[in-house]
C-alpha cells in the first residue's frame, strides 16, 4: 500500500493547496511534499524486488485490486516496483519538492492553484511510472497532460496559450496513435490474454502469442504496432523530428514547469518505450535497429547544432534535451545490459542535470527578467554562488567524469559500441558521442557569454546573490548529480537486475 | 581494503586525497583562513610530496604497488575477445614511472603554491579563495590521472584536468579575453578526447578490460589477440590495435597540445602564470604525454601509430619552434616552446625511447617551471608588462631571478651541462638510430634536429631581450621587488633544471662503460617495476630496426655534438643580433615569412572558421530548417485543419431547407451505399 | 375486405413524399411545419398499417407515441415561428441565417 500512500499523499495535498490562501500555498506545498520524497526514499531503501516488472519479476510494494471488466477483458488497478521504475519515483518526488522550492520567487499570482497543479502532477507521476496495468497507467499518462497545459498556458511567458495548445494537441494526438496501437496489440493477442496487465501481455508477447488481426499475420500486426507504438512515445520523448513542441513549451513555461516538464514529463516517453516497445517486441527491435539508431544519432547531433544557433538560454537547455535523450535512445536500441542499463541511468541523471540547469536559468531569468545570451554579461559577478552551479550544471551536462552524465553516456557508449544485435554499432557509437563536443561548444560558448567577461545588463534591473532557497534546491540538486556520478551503483544494479531479462530472455 | 595491507604503499591514496581536502576545505572555508586559503594547498601538496617520496623510495627498495580501491561499476557484457563481464574500478599502480611522475607533479606543484604567495597574494589579487581551491582540485586531479591503474580512469581524470585548466585559465573572468582562452583550450582539447573517449570505449569492449598492468590488461589482450590473428571488429588484431591507439592519441594530442590541436596553448596564457607553470611543467599538457608512456606497450605493439607519434613529435618540435622565434610577450615565447618540447617527447616515444621520453618529460617540468615561474617573477619586477621589448636590463636588478633563468634557459636551449641537453639529445640519438633505418622517422629525426637551433636561438633572444642591454622602459628602471615566496622556488627549481640531467648520462656512461644511466635502470624495473611495464619488455615488443654510423658510439658522440652544436649556434646568432645595448627587431630580414609566423601559420584562423565559418552557419541553416520546415509541418497541420473546417463549415448556412436538403441528400445516398453492398444492383 | 399492406406503404410514401416536397421547396415558415407533420403521420400510417399486417398492437402504441410527440413539436414550432415574427417581421425561413457559426 506504500505506493497509494504516495499517490494518495499527492493528490489530497494538491486539495489542500488548492483551497489554502495564496499566501502560505508555497510553504505548505513544499511541506507537503516533503512527505512522497521521505516516502519514495524510505521505498529506496527499503527496494527488495528483483528482476523486470514485466517479465515475471519480484515486484516491491505491489498491490493489485479488481476494477472493472471489459468484454473478455478485466482491468485492474495494479501498481508496483521495479529496478527500472523506483529511481524514476524517486526522481519524480525529489524533482517537484525541488520544483515547488524554485517556485517561491517567480510565482506572484494565483499561488493555491499553482502549487495544487504541481502537486496534481506529482500524484500522476508516480502513477505513470508505478502503474502495471495498461488503462490504469493511461489514465495517469494522460491526466499528467492537464495541469501541464494549465501551468504553461496560465503562468506562462507572452506566448503561452500557442505553446500549451501546441504541447496538449501534439502529445495528445500521438498518445491516440499509441492507445490505438495498443488495442490493436491485445486484441490480436486473442485467448492469450484475460486482463489489461502488462505483465500478462508482455510474457504473452514474449511466449510468441500474438495472433493476426484485420487480415494482418502476426508478425506484420507486431510490426504495426511497434511502429505506431514508437510514434506514439517518440513525440512524448521527443525524438526528431517530433520534438519542436518541446522548445516553445519550454520557452513559455515558468519555470518550475520547466523543471518537470525536462526532468521528469519526456522521461515518460523513453520510460515507455523501453516498458513497451523494447520489453514486448525483441524481434521487431531488432528488425528496426539500424532506423532506430539512425534516429538516435539525427536527434543527438541535430539536437545539439540547434542548440548552438539559440541565444535563448532556455531554447537552448531545451534543445540539449533532445539531444541527450538521442543518447537514450541509442543505448535503448543496443540491446545490452550496459546500453539499456545506461539508458535507464541516462533518465534519471538528465532529469537531474536538465532540472537543475532550468533552475539555474530560472534564478538568472528571476533577476534580471531576461534569458537573451546576448542581454548580459558577467553574471559572476554579481550571483557567483548561483553561477558557480550553473558551471558545475554545465559541465555535467557535458560529460564532465564523477558527475552522472558522464555514468550515463559512457555506459550507453560503452554498451553501444559492442552491441550484437546493432550492425555497424561502432559507427553509430562513434557519430553519436560527436554529440559531446557539439554540447561543450554552446554550453561553453553560453556561459562566455552570460556569465563571463564584463558585467552588463540590457534590462533595468538590480542584480544580487541569488535567494539561499534557491541556492539550497540547486545545491541538493548538484549534491545528487555528483553522488551518482561517484557511486552509480547505487541505482545501476537495481537497474540492470530489472535490464537482464529483457536482454537474456525471450530472443 | 587490500591497500591497507602492504605497508607503505596504504598511504597511496592519500596522494591525492590530501589536495582533494584542500579543495573542499578552501572552498568552504576560504573566507576565514589567513593567507586568503592559501596554507591548506600548501599543506596538501607538501604532504602529497612526502607521500610520494616515500613510495618512491619504496619502488626504489624493489617494490610495487598495483591495486583496486573502488569497484565504480560492473555489469554483464561479452568483448570482441569473448571476456565476460566487466568491471570498471578505481586503482592505484604505483611502479617506477607513476613514482617519478608523482613525485614531479607533488613538487612542481607545492612550489606552484608557495609561488602564488608571492605572485598573487602580494598583488592584491581579488578572488583567490576560488583560485586555490581550483589549484587543490587541478593537483588532485593530475596525481589521480598519474597513479591511475585504467585507462577509464586515467581518462576520468584527464578530463577534470581540462576542467580545472578551463577554470583557471579564465580565472580573470571580467575581462573578455580569458573566458575567450579558456572556452578555446576546453573546446580544442575536447575534440581531442572525443577521440580518446572513442578509443576506451573500443578498448574496453573489444578487450573487456581497461587495466594498464598485469595480466588483465588491455595491453596483454591485445598481444595475444595479434599472435592469434584474431579478427577484431573486422580488422586484424594489428590494424585495429593501430586504429584505437590512434584515437587514444587524439586525446594525446590535444592535451599536450601536439599539431594540430596546439592552438589553444598559446592563448592560454590569459591564465595567472603560475597556473601556466603548472599547466605547462606538470599537469594538463604533461598529462597527455604521461599517458603515452602509461600504456606504451599498447603503442609498441604498433609500428605505425609508434611512426605517426615520432612524425607528428618531430613536426610539432620544429613548427612550434619557428613561431616562438617571432614573439614579443615573454609568455608567449614560453608557450611555443612548451609545444615544441612536447614535441621532443613524443618524438622519442615514438620512436621506442622510452627512457628518453619519459627523461625529457622529467627535465622538462622542472626547467619550464622554473622558467615560467621566474617569467612571473619578471613580470612582477615590470609591474605586470609582458611585452620583452618594454624590458632590457633587469641582470643587475634582479639577481636571483637572472641566474635561475639563465639556468632554465641553458636547460630549455639544450647546452651541456644543463639538463635538457642530456635529454633532449637522448631523443635525438634514439630518433637518428631509429631513423637510419626508417625514412619517416629520418625526416621525424631531421626537423627534430633543425629545431634546435631556433630553440637556441629563441630562448637566448628572450634572455637577451629581458635581462640584459638598457632598460627600455621606466618599469625596467625601477623593477618591483619580490619577495622570499618567490625566490625559494625559483632556487628548488633552477638548481634541479642544473643537475636534474645527471640521473642518465648516456653519453658519458657510453664512453666510459660506466653504470649511471639510473633513469634507465629505474625504468627498465632494476630496483621495483610491474612485469611487463619495463624498459626492456617495450624494448622487445617495438618492431623498429636500429642503425649505426660507423659505431654506436661514434652515432652517439655524432648526435650529441651536432644538436649542442646546432644548439650553441641558435644561442650565438642570439647573442649578435641581440645582446647589445639597444637591440632592433631585425623582423624584416625575414620578409613574407615574418607575417606568417606572427601568424602562426594562420592555424588559429582556420580553426575559428571551422567552429565560426562552418559550423555556427551550419548550425543556423538547421534552426532555419527546424523552424520553417519541421515546425512548419507541424504547424501546417493544425493551419490545413483550420483552413478545412472554415470551408467545411460553409456547408451550416443558417438556412433550414439546406439543411433539410442535406439530411435527404445523405438519407439517399446512406441508402445507395447500403444498397449497393447489399447486392441490390448486381 | 382488407387492404393488402403494400397500398398503405404506397400512400405513406405518397403522404412522406409531398411532406419533403414542402420542407426542401416552401419557404415560409408555418407551411414548413406543415410539412414536417406530413411526413411525421406518413410514418405514423406506414406504423399502424404494419401493426394491423403482423397483428399486435406496439406499433398502434408507436404511433400514439408520435402524436403525442407531433402534439408537443408543434407547440414548440408555432412558438419559434412567433418568435421568428417578432424578430424578423416576416416568416420566411431563409431569412434568420445568423445563428450558424
Amino acid at each position: 500500500m506504500m505506493i497509494e500512500a504516495l499517490i494518495a499523499v499527492a493528490l489530497i495535498g494538491a486539495l489542500v493547496t488548492f483551497v489554502a490562501p495564496n499566501r502560505i500555498a508555497g510553504k505548505l506545498a513544499f511541506v507537503i511534499s516533503l512527505v512522497p520524497a521521505a516516502l519514495s526514499l524510505w521505498l529506496f531503501a527499503a527496494f527488495d524486488g528483483s528482476g523486470n516488472a514485466l517479465l515475471d519479476g519480484e515486484l516491491a510494494f505491489e498491490s493489485q485490486a479488481a476494477w472493472l471488466e471489459i468484454g473478455d477483458h478485466s482491468i485492474s488497478w495494479f501498481v508496483g516496483l521495479d529496478g527500472i521504475s523506483l529511481p524514476l519515483v524517486v526522481l519524480t518526488t525529489i524533482l517537484c519538492t525541488l520544483a515547488i522550492v524554485s517556485s517561491w520567487t517567480p510565482i506572484d499570482d494565483r499561488e493555491s492553484q499553482f502549487y495544487g497543479l504541481i502537486l496534481f502532477i506529482e500524484a500522476n507521476l508516480i502513477g505513470v511510472f508505478s502503474a502495471l496495468d495498461f488503462f490504469l497507467w493511461f489514465v495517469f499518462w494522460e491526466a499528467v497532460l492537464i495541469p501541464m497545459y494549465l501551468l504553461i498556458g496560465i503562468w506562462g511567458g507572452p506566448r503561452r496559450k500557442y505553446a500549451a495548445i501546441k504541447f496538449f494537441v501534439y502529445t495528445n494526438v500521438a498518445s491516440l496513435v499509441m492507445f490505438g496501437s495498443f488495442i490493436a496489440l491485445v486484441f490480436g493477442l486473442g485467448d492469450s490474454v484475460t486482463s489489461f496487465a502488462l505483465p500478462e501481455i508482455a510474457t504473452a508477447m514474449r511466449n510468441g502469442g500474438l495472433d493476426g488481426l484485420f487480415g494482418l499475420g502476426g508478425p506484420a500486426l507486431a510490426s504495426v504496432v511497434f511502429i505506431g507504438m514508437f510514434l506514439g512515445f517518440a513525440v512524448k520523448v521527443p525524438i526528431v523530428p517530433f520534438h519542436t513542441w518541446l522548445p516553445d513549451a519550454h520557452v513559455e513555461a515558468p519555470t518550475p514547469a520547466s523543471v518537470l516538464l525536462a526532468g521528469v514529463l519526456l522521461k515518460m516517453g523513453t520510460y515507455a518505450l523501453l516498458r513497451f516497445n523494447f520489453t514486448m517486441f525483441p524481434e521487431q527491435v531488432e528488425a528496426y535497429a539500424i532506423p532506430i539508431a539512425a534516429i538516435a544519432v539525427i536527434s543527438v547531433i541535430y539536437g545539439a547544432m540547434l542548440a548552438l544557433a539559440q541565444t535563448d538560454l532556455k531554447r537552448i537547455v531545451a534543445y540539449s534535451s533532445v539531444s541527450s535523450m538521442g543518447y537514450v535512445i541509442l543505448g535503448l536500441v543496443a540491446y545490452t545490459t550496459f546500453g539499456v542499463g545506461g539508458a535507464t541511468f541516462q533518465m534519471v541523471s538528465h532529469g537531474l542535470i536538465s532540472g537543475l540547469m532550468f533552475m539555474a536559468v530560472g534564478v538568472i531569468y528571476n533577476a534580471t527578467h531576461t534569458r537573451m545570451v546576448t542581454d548580459m554579461s558577467g553574471m559572476a559577478d554579481r550571483m557567483p554562488i548561483a553561477v558557480g552551479i550553473l558551471i558545475a550544471g554545465a559541465f555535467g551536462y557535458m560529460g564532465l567524469p564523477l558527475m552522472s552524465g558522464f555514468y550515463g553516456e559512457f555506459t550507453i557508449f560503452f554498451g553501444t559500441f559492442g552491441s550484437e544485435l546493432l550492425d555497424y554499432s561502432p559507427l553509430f557509437t562513434s557519430l553519436a558521442m560527436f554529440g559531446i563536443v557539439i554540447v561543450a561548444g554552446y554550453l561553453l560558448f553560453a556561459l562566455q557569454r552570460t556569465v563571463f567577461g564584463p558585467y552588463r545588463l540590457e534590462t533595468d534591473y538590480e542584480v544580487s546573490r541569488a535567494p539561499v532557497h534557491d541556492i539550497a534546491s540547486m545545491g541538493v540538486l548538484l549534491g545528487l548529480i555528483i553522488l551518482l556520478g561517484v557511486a552509480p551503483a547505487l541505482i545501476f544494479d537495481m537497474i540492470t537486475d530489472a535490464i537482464e531479462p529483457i536482454i537474456g530472455g525471450g530472443l | 581494503m587490500a591497500a591497507t595491507a602492504t605497508g607503505p604503499f596504504g598511504f597511496a591514496p592519500a596522494i591525492a586525497v590530501f589536495p582533494l581536502v584542500a579543495f573542499v576545505i578552501t572552498l568552504v572555508f576560504g573566507r576565514h583562513l589567513p593567507k586568503k586559503g592559501a596554507l591548506p594547498g600548501i599543506l596538501a601538496t607538501a604532504g602529497s610530496l612526502v607521500v610520494s617520496l616515500v613510495m618512491f623510495a619504496a619502488v626504489a627498495g624493489g617494490d610495487e604497488h598495483h591495486t583496486t580501491l573502488y569497484e565504480w561499476t560492473s555489469g554483464a557484457a561479452t568483448s570482441e575477445t569473448m571476456v565476460e563481464g566487466i568491471e570498471f574500478t578505481f586503482g592505484i599502480l604505483i611502479d617506477p614511472l607513476s613514482a617519478l611522475m608523482l613525485v614531479i607533479v607533488s613538487l612542481v606543484a607545492l612550489l606552484v603554491h608557495v609561488f602564488s604567495l608571492g605572485y598573487m597574494n602580494a598583488e592584491g589579487e581579488t578572488g583567490l579563495r576560488r583560485y586555490y581551491a581550483e589549484l587543490g582540485l587541478f593537483t588532485f586531479s593530475m596525481l589521480a590521472f598519474v597513479f591511475a591503474d585504467n585507462l577509464l580512469m586515467a581518462f576520468m581524470f584527464f578530463e577534470l584536468v581540462g576542467l580545472c585548466s578551463y577554470l583557471l585559465i579564465g580565472f580573470w573572468f571580467r575581462t573578455e579575453s580569458a573566458p575567450s582562452a579558456a572556452k578555446k583550450a576546453f573546446l580544442v582539447t575536447r575534440f581531442g578526447d572525443y577521440f580518446f573517449l572513442i578509443g576506451v570505449v573500443a578498448i574496453a569492449a573489444t578487450f573487456g578490460t581497461v587495466g594498464f598492468a598485469g595480466e588483465e590488461s588491455f595491453i596483454t589482450a591485445a598481444e595475444t589477440a595479434i599472435e592469434d590473428g584474431t579478427t577484431l571488429f573486422g580488422f586484424d588484431a594489428e590494424t585495429w590495435v593501430t586504429i584505437t591507439g590512434l584515437l587514444v592519441l587524439g586525446g594525446v594530442l590535444g592535451k599536450s597540445a601536439q599539431f594540430p590541436f596546439h592552438t589553444w596553448l598559446p592563448d592560454a596564457m590569459e591564465g595567472p602564470t603560475t597556473v601556466s607553470a603548472l599547466i605547462h611543467a606538470a599537469t594538463m599538457v604533461a598529462a597527455g604525454v604521461y599517458l603515452v608512456a602509461r600504456m606504451f606497450g599498447y603503442y609498441a605493439l604498433s609500428p605505425t601509430a609508434l611512426a605517426i607519434i615520432a612524425f607528428v613529435g618531430g613536426f610539432t618540435a620544429l613548427f612550434a619552434a619557428t613561431m616562438a622565434v617571432v614573439k614579443d610577450d615573454i609568455k608567449q615565447v614560453l608557450a611555443y616552446s612548451t609545444i615544441s618540447q612536447y614535441g621532443y617527447m613524443m618524438l622519442g616515444l615514438g620512436v621506442g625511447g622510452y627512457v628518453a621520453g619519459v627523461f625529457h618529460l622529467m627535465n622538462h617540468a622542472f626547467f619550464k617551471a622554473l622558467l615560467f615561474l621566474g617569467a612571473g617573477a619578471v613580470i612582477i619586477l615590470m609591474h605586470h608588462e609582458q611585452d620583452m621589448w618594454e624590458m632590457g636590463g633587469l641582470k643587475d636588478k634582479a639577481p636571483v631571478t637572472y641566474y635561475t633563468f639563465l639556468a632554465g634557459a641553458l636547460a630549455l636551449a639544450g647546452i651541456v651541462p644543463f639538463s635538457g641537453f642530456w635529454s633532449k639529445d637522448e631523443v635525438l640519438f634514439d630518433a637518428l638510430a631509429v631513423g637510419l633505418e626508417q625514412p619517416v622517422i629520418l625526416a621525424a629525426y631531421a626537423m627534430g634536429l633543425l629545431a634546435v637551433f631556433f630553440t637556441g636561438f629563441y630562448t637566448f633572444r628572450m634572455v637577451f631581450l629581458t635581462f640584459h642591454g638598457e632598460p627600455r622602459s621606466e618599469a625596467a628602471e625601477d623593477p618591483h621587488s619580490v619577495g622570499w615566496a618567490v625566490k625559494v622556488p625559483l632556487l628548488a627549481l633552477g638548481t634541479l633544471a642544473a643537475v636534474a640531467g645527471f640521473v642518465n648520462l648516456a653519453p658519458v656512461a657510453e664512453l666510459l662503460h660506466a653504470d649511471i644511466t639510473f633513469l634507465e635502470f629505474w625504468l627498465d624495473g632494476e630496483y621495483g617495476a610491474v612485469e611487463g611495464l619495463t624498459y626492456h619488455a617495450y624494448h622487445e615488443t617495438v618492431a623498429f630496426e636500429e642503425g649505426v654510423i660507423g659505431s654506436e658510439t661514434t652515432t652517439m658522440l655524432l648526435s650529441a655534438g651536432l644538436s649542442l652544436g646546432l644548439a650553441l649556434a641558435g644561442a650565438f646568432t642570439a647573442h649578435t643580433l641581440y645582446n647589445v645595448p639597444d637591440p632592433s627587431r631585425h623582423t624584416t630580414k625575414l620578409g613574407g615569412a615574418y607575417r606568417v609566423l606572427k601568424s602562426n601559420y594562420y592555424q588559429d584562423e582556420y580553426q575559428v572558421w571551422l567552429a565560426e565559418g562552418l559550423t555556427l552557419p551550419l548550425a543556423r541553416a538547421a534552426d532555419r530548417f527546424d523552424q520553417t520546415v519541421i515546425d512548419g509541418v507541424v504547424n501546417g497541420t493544425s493551419t490545413i485543419s483550420l483552413f478545412g473546417s472554415d470551408r467545411l463549415k460553409r456547408i451550416q448556412t443558417g438556412i433550414v431547407t439546406n439543411y433539410a436538403a442535406l439530411l435527404v441528400g445523405g438519407f439517399i445516398g446512406l441508402l445507395l451505399v447500403l444498397g449497393y453492398l447489399g447486392g441490390w444492383f448486381a | 375486405m382488407t387492404v393488402d399492406v403494400q397500398y398503405y406503404v404506397l400512400l405513406s410514401m405518397a403522404v412522406f413524399c409531398i411532406g419533403l416536397f414542402g420542407v426542401l421547396t416552401r419557404r415560409n415558415a408555418l407551411l414548413f411545419l406543415m410539412s414536417v407533420e406530413l411526413m411525421l403521420n406518413a410514418a405514423n400510417i406506414n406504423l399502424i398499417a404494419f401493426a394491423f399486417y403482423h397483428g399486435n398492437l406496439t406499433g398502434q402504441l408507436f404511433a400514439l407515441f408520435t402524436m403525442a410527440l407531433a402534439a408537443a413539436e408543434v407547440a414548440v414550432g408555432l412558438g419559434i415561428i412567433l418568435v421568428l415574427y417578432r424578430n424578423f417581421r416576416d416568416v420566411d425561413v431563409t431569412v434568420p441565417t445568423t445563428m450558424r457559426w
